[in-house]
């Protein structure tokens, strides 16, 4: 029969009345849940006891060249110009390994690139673990004793799809499905009532502009802006009101509102939309206090770049990622790099491409472990590194690298992430993931198990997932 | 946490690891066969071994089938675990051997055997009513439609027309008495926003609300419907389960959906309010291009095909097609047979592509509307079948680069309807279908512009030359330049004159071979020397204006002008030496085009495929099946569409899958409900009108959202499934926006036309649906409030959000509206009245903002607040009755249909 997922007089009990519980409430008509006897929305407790409780997302829009930052591959430099043919690897380009592809949007790159082309900066290992990172990102470097470098990821969509792919671990040949952040959202419930628990920042691209889809619009991401004046749509007005005028307009909304209430008892939604005002006039006066760093050391902003120009912007919102993670924010998703594709999709001009965004982000994410170690957040909070692919171990054009599915690296520390861990390998050029292989989904699936959340029990009738979307946890690089 | 037994163990230890569980895992007593063990198997095995399917002769359905098994023997011994074939199949190693099978599903988790095997190991009990799967043909929803005698109730006095009686049938059985009728305020706010999207104006308020309260109802619902505002409304609704979309791609290159696609939005409004049948507007969108070919307003319909365009694989648009072709308008739920055999509905991988053929043909183009030559500036999408042979393999495992090519796959559909497959014959189209330069408007409009290019050209040069009448220039510099410039007016002249000779000629050239008429190939020659001739005018002018920037060029830049000079003085003599030169016998000229192709790139992205002529016939493939698919045998259209259109007007659909009326989906509320509404549906001749008029009249529609009073029901049925009392429902976001333009008197009701872009969406005041949406351009204010995703959109979430009542506080939307509608109420009534007091404002901002009648308490907090505010020092309170209307656009019942 037709029966509600949960009746509308449990539905106040259920809901904390915060983010997660309006959130819910965006179900109160969803009917497509309707069908299924037995089955729950998300309690917002987790499954099981979790490790982290946030989740910082930073995302390399473009396609970060893995042997040029977590994976250094000397054999390139030694063959730099042969052909792959020519090379002791020739393998690599055997047919069926190359299978795994399947595009979206061909393009006139993503082609084979056959002549390779050299590491075009050095490399040096690093802390107890020894551990090679390219000498573009010094600081991120000093921390490898806290991070596990995956190095055997893989996906399938050899153009900028995998943008998509890799937030929702979906092909977008199959469709657009929901992001991580948007099932840990769904899942989890909120550790502070007057901020969102879903945060976006930086520059989304073209591939995928929302998060929740089938789950829903409740459970997209609020973009925030580094403004402490303005930090949110709609969070200012052009025409402000005194507090004193303000209060007296709360006052009354919640007079009539109770007041409508005599005549019409018992409706979730008029109870769910009263405390939505109630949380926006706490967030407008909630955000700009997390974003404000006047309070912050200067010893603190330098840790983050905010003294240097290349470092600001990106400085400044991994600074609010703090903050916010402070303030118990659960997933903060942030994109750098925008224009084209994303700024990192280095086709050509690598060396300057590169070197000049690792600048930008290198110190700030450094820093970024620094000031959550020392605060000793790093324990439950999860930072991930990541990109939408690697970029080819042939060179395109002259001086560029081509979009790489077949192996490229990310890496996580914090959150009950063992330290000084790489794992999984590619081949000597950094063609193929060769060991331990990893498709995305198993960073998600990681994640998930690290805040608590079984994804299977967050699936919703009439929404078939598969295997793949699941994904399986890392359990080699989990503490 | 073990998600995946398997995870981490080599295949080989699987068997021992399942042995050891087997042996250490405690055992409970009592496994529920009903809640626990078939509810596993309905999930992971009936789909091949029940009713749908019995692979191997296996059902296991039923515990008594499960032991008596199939053709390896039984596959269950009671109490036996260890030997029983089912659990052996189930956690065998052998992937040859394991169920299911690796395609077809998962293995079991730990948990789910131990269940099984605990259920066996105590003997298998299953309770005596244990029954079978019943036959997939069977589900209510592919039963012939057959119209339900409307019941006889006891309530007979609350009954207004037949939906009542069932809704009330289903309510005395559940012990359930309906709630009184709402108040006139709130069902004339009701009838204006369900019908057409916009609240009742102030001034017609009074006369309204006694013509509701009295006999005058029907009459404002007949008015309404004939309103056209009704058809915007509405056609929003359509748009929404159509999956309309404006283009959108990467820059400037179209990927998606097709530009000007705001034709086919225009129909679906004007089609609604001419009470266009929903079957004929159905076929209309799949196939007027073959059954009106030669009548482009019906074919702009198809933009319901265009828009599915994908610019680089022909696979992705034509899975969006078949998804949303079987979802919107059958319940089907096609795509799950991409891949698979459904598993749910008798619906075989082979029925997937087989609905795909009969789109396979189709191609977009854009047709020349009047008065444009440019089809950038505007065009209407269509489709055309433009690969009539394009074989459709069907993939293996859904995978595209797995065609299975041993056979073509025809076109067909699913066959457990029971209805007579398509017919499906070949249409001859007339000339101006396949030859769309011939529509009489084409030439005209070229000939037009031609001729404004050469009137143009005329004045400007009329212009030069009256500049330079007065005395010639004592500079030589000064006076080459003016020289120059008057050159370069002189051959504009000439070229804009050769241009309009040559699209005179190119039209009578293609006229008499329209008309077979005599010296065709003395006109053929003529169009090929005058277009030509207008090449070499064209390159004179290139030449002219080249000279003109030699002219004004400073001495350092001459020498690379110059260059430039030199380049287009060649290509000049060169089209002169070709204007003047002999002409090849076969020699053609470029056609007047009526269409342009729009261009696919699935074989190389960085290049236009060849371009695919328009032919003289299409295929008839979708003319036969929107003809099947609006057969009144059909079961499933006409339920669709009556539950589609009820969830709009009610607020919650009578079958909660709305996309779903197959075995997975929900089962209707009140099935004899959406069998009367779809069979009443069918036989007023699809008229849409008809059921809003039944669905907006009756007692049901009419009944308070209220739970006051109502514990008894609530008690009995707290989710309101028999509809003891209205759903109240969130307004979706255009009617918001709309209603705040209405109500500040400022809605600009333009009707039609491109749609607003989004640079300059925050200062129109146009109805939301002429905003361009598409999946990448989206308006803020709208996807706050939950607007469609273009891609899916069946139902509307109806989300409560705090970043909703930030608009609501903050938007200049919602205080320039709040500033104009205080504004308003603050007016006399009318010439000689006094302006209206505290009071009268309260009670007037009530009624036009929420739709109802202030208590005397509300009053009272009213006038406290607005004390309030003026009591505060001077400056910080504001205007107070602006701070009353800001603080009634933030009241629950402005953004809920009570």
């Amino acid at each position: 029969m037709n029966r509600s997922p949960f009746t509308r007089r449990t539905f106040l009990s259920d809901m904390g009345m915060g983010f997660t519980g309006l959130a819910l409430g965006a179900m109160l008509q969803r009917d497509s849940l309707a069908s299924s006897p037995g089955w729950h929305p998300p309690t917002g407790m987790p499954h099981f006891p979790p490790k982290a409780k946030s989740v910082i997302w930073l995302f390399m829009n473009g396609g970060v060249s893995h042997m040029e930052s977590f994976d250094p591959k000397p054999m390139l430099t030694q063959y730099a110009g042969k052909t792959i043919a020519e090379t002791p690897f020739a393998s690599a380009q055997d047919p069926a390994k190359l299978a795994l592809e399947r595009l979206l949007v061909p393009d006139a790159n993503g082609n084979q690139r056959n002549l390779l082309y050299p590491l075009q900066t050095g490399f040096k290992k690093h802390g107890q673990s020894g551990i090679e990172v390219s000498d573009w990102f010094p600081h991120i470097a000093q921390h490898v004793d806290r991070m596990s470098i995956v190095r055997s990821m893989y996906t399938t969509d050899s153009n900028h799809g995998a943008q998509a792919q890799f937030h929702t671990g979906r092909n977008m040949l199959d469709g657009e499905f929901p992001t991580l952040g948007a099932w840990v959202h769904y899942g989890l419930g909120s550790l502070n009532d007057n901020l969102p628990q879903f945060i976006s920042l930086g520059t989304r691209e073209y591939w995928i502009k929302k998060d929740g889809l089938y789950l829903g619009p409740a459970h997209d991401a609020v973009p925030l802006r580094i403004d402490p004046a303005n930090p949110l749509d709609f969070g200012k007005s052009a025409r402000p009101l005194s507090t004193a005028a303000q209060n007296v307009s709360m006052d009354l909304i919640r007079e009539l509102n109770g007041l409508r209430g005599v005549e019409y008892p018992d409706d979730p939604a008029m109870a769910a939309r009263v405390a939505s005002y109630e949380l926006a006039y706490r967030m407008q006066h909630a955000l700009p206090d997390a974003l404000d760093f006047s309070r912050e050391t200067d010893e603190t902003k330098a840790l983050y770049g905010l003294d240097l120009a290349p470092c600001r912007d990106f400085g400044a919102q991994l600074l609010s990622a703090r903050r916010l993670v402070e303030r118990g924010v659960r997933f903060i998703q942030i994109q750098h790099g925008g224009g084209g594709a994303g700024a990192w999709d280095a086709h050509s001009g690598l060396k300057a491409n590169h070197s000049s965004l690792a600048l930008a982000v290198d110190q700030p994410i450094g820093g970024l472990l620094a000031d959550l170690s020392r605060r000793g957040l790093l324990e439950e909070t999860l930072v991930v590194f990541a990109t939408e692919f690697g970029r080819t171990p042939g060179s395109q054009g002259a001086d560029g690298r081509d979009h790489h599915i077949y192996g490229f690296s990310v890496w996580m520390a914090g959150g009950g992430i063992k330290g000084g861990v790489v794992h999984g390998a590619t081949d000597e050029i950094g063609f193929h993931a060769v060991e331990n292989r990893h498709y995305v989904t198993d960073i998600h699936a990681t994640i998930l198990q690290q805040l608590g959340l079984d994804s299977r029990r967050l699936e919703i009738p009439g929404r078939k997932r598969l295997e793949i979307d699941h994904g399986k946890p890392i359990r080699e690089i989990i503490a | 946490m073990i998600y995946n037994p398997f995870h981490g163990l080599p295949p080989r230890s699987i068997v021992a690891a399942w042995g050891w569980l087997l042996l250490s895992a405690p055992l409970q007593a009592g496994v529920d066969y009903v809640k626990e063990i078939k509810p596993l198997l309905k999930e992971r095995c009936f789909a091949c071994h029940g009713a749908l399917k019995q692979k191997a002769d296996l059902r296991l359905d039923t515990a008594e089938s499960i032991i008596q098994g199939g053709k390896s023997g039984p596959a269950l011994k009671r109490g036996d675990a260890g030997t029983s074939l089912i659990l052996q199949r189930i956690v065998s190693a052998d992937p040859d051997e394991r169920m299911p099978p690796a395609h077809e599903g998962e293995p079991f988790t730990a948990a789910q055997v131990r269940l099984l095997q605990e259920w066996i190991a105590d003997g298998a009990p299953a309770p005596a009513d244990d029954r079978a799967e019943t036959d997939p043909r069977d589900q209510w929803a592919f039963r012939p439609l057959v119209r339900p005698a409307v019941p006889v109730v006891a309530n007979a006095a609350w009954v207004r027309n037949p939906i009542d009686a069932f809704v009330a049938k289903q309510q005395e059985l559940q012990g359930l008495t309906p709630q009184s009728e709402a108040p006139p305020e709130v069902l004339l706010r009701r009838l204006y926003l369900d019908l057409i999207g916009l609240p009742p104006d102030l001034a017609a308020m009074d006369g309204l609300l006694r013509e509701v309260s009295t006999d005058g109802y029907p009459g404002i619902v007949q008015q309404l419907l004939g309103d056209p505002r009704h058809g915007e409304r509405w056609a929003r609704h359509w748009m929404d389960i159509w999956r309309y979309s404006d283009w959108w791609g990467l820059g400037d290159q179209l990927r998606n959906s097709q530009k000007h696609m705001w034709h086919w939005r225009d129909w679906i409004v004007e089609s609604l309010n001419a009470g266009l049948p929903y079957d004929e507007m159905l076929r209309q969108m799949l196939a007027a291009d073959e059954l009106y070919p030669g009548d482009l307003k019906k074919v702009r319909a198809t933009g319901f095909l265009a828009r599915n365009f994908f610019l680089f694989n022909r696979n992705p648009w034509m899975e969006e097609t078949v998804e949303h072709v079987g979802k919107g308008l059958l319940g089907l739920t096609m795509n799950c047979s991409k891949c698979h055999d459904h598993k749910y509905d008798p619906i075989p991988q082979n029925d997937y592509y087989r609905l795909r053929a009969f789109f396979e043909p189709y191609q977009v183009r854009l047709d020349a509307v009047e008065g444009v030559t440019d089809p950038n500036i505007d065009g209407i999408p269509r489709v055309f079948d433009g690969q009539p042979d394009l074989p459709t393999w069907r993939f293996i495992r859904g995978e595209e680069n797995r065609p299975d090519k041993s056979a073509v796959i025809p076109p067909a559909v699913p066959a457990f309807l029971a209805i007579p497959q398509p017919d499906i014959r070949p249409v001859t189209l007339p000339p101006e279908a396949w030859q769309p330069e011939r529509q009489p408007w084409v030439i005209p409009t070229q000939l037009a512009s031609a001729q404004r290019n050469m009137t143009e050209a005329v004045e400007a040069a009329a212009l030069a030359v009256q500049k330079n009448s007065g005395t010639p220039a004592a500079d030589p510099a000064a006076a080459s330049v003016a020289g120059a410039g008057l050159n370069t007016a002189r051959q504009r002249v000439a070229w804009a004159t050769a241009e309009w000779e040559s699209v005179r000629c190119r039209a009578d050239a293609m006229r008499a071979v329209w008309e077979q008429a005599t010296g065709g190939p003395d006109k053929r020659r003529a169009a090929v020397r005058a277009e030509r001739l207008a090449a070499a005018a064209k390159a004179g002018h290139s030449l002219a204006e080249a000279e003109a920037q030699l002219a004004r060029a400073a001495s350092d830049k001459k020498p690379e002008v110059e260059k430039a000079v030199t380049t287009a003085r060649e290509v000049f003599a060169a089209a002169e030496k070709t204007a003047a030169g002999p002409m090849e016998p076969d020699a053609a000229f470029t056609p007047i085009p009526g269409a342009r192709w729009t261009p696919t790139r699935f074989l190389n992205s960085s290049a236009d495929d060849p371009s695919i002529p328009f032919p003289e016939k299409s295929t008839g493939r979708r003319r036969a099946l929107a003809a099947w698919i609006t057969d009144a045998r059909n079961p499933l259209t006409a339920r669709v569409a009556a539950n589609h259109l009820w969830a709009r007007h009610l607020g919650t659909p009578l079958v909660a899958t709305v996309f779903d009326f197959g075995r997975n989906g929900a089962l209707p509320s009140h099935p004899e409900l959406l069998d009367w509404l779809a069979s009443e549906l069918i036989s007023s001749g699809w008229n849409m009108k008809h059921l809003h008029r039944l669905i907006v009249t009756s007692a049901t529609w009419r009944l308070s959202s209220s739970a006051a009073g109502a514990a008894a029901n609530a008690a009995k049925d707290p989710d309101n499934i028999h509809l003891w009392r209205r759903h109240p429902v969130r307004l979706e976001a255009e009617v918001l926006r709309d209603s705040l333009l209405a109500l500040s008197g400022g809605l600009d009701p333009a009707p039609g036309g491109p749609p607003v872009p989004p640079a300059e969406q925050n200062a129109s005041k146009r109805r939301s649906l002429y905003f361009f949406n598409s999946n990448n351009e989206r308006n803020l204010f709208l996807t706050t409030f939950d607007a469609a995703a273009v891609k899916e959109c069946y139902r509307r979430d109806q989300s409560i959000v705090p970043q909703q009542a930030l608009a609501l506080t903050n938007s200049d939307l919602v205080q320039d509206a709040a500033e104009k509608i205080a504004a308003r109420l603050a007016q006399p009534a009318g010439p000689g009245a006094a302006a209206p007091d505290d009071p009268a404002f309260i009670r007037h901002a009530f009624l036009l903002l929420l739709g109802m009648s202030a208590s005397d308490s509300e009053t009272a907090a009213c006038a406290r607040a607005l004390e309030a505010w003026r009591a505060l020092p001077s400056g910080t309170g504001g205007d107070a009755r602006l701070q009353l209307i800001r603080s009634l656009l933030n009241h629950n019942d402005f953004v809920t249909l009570r």
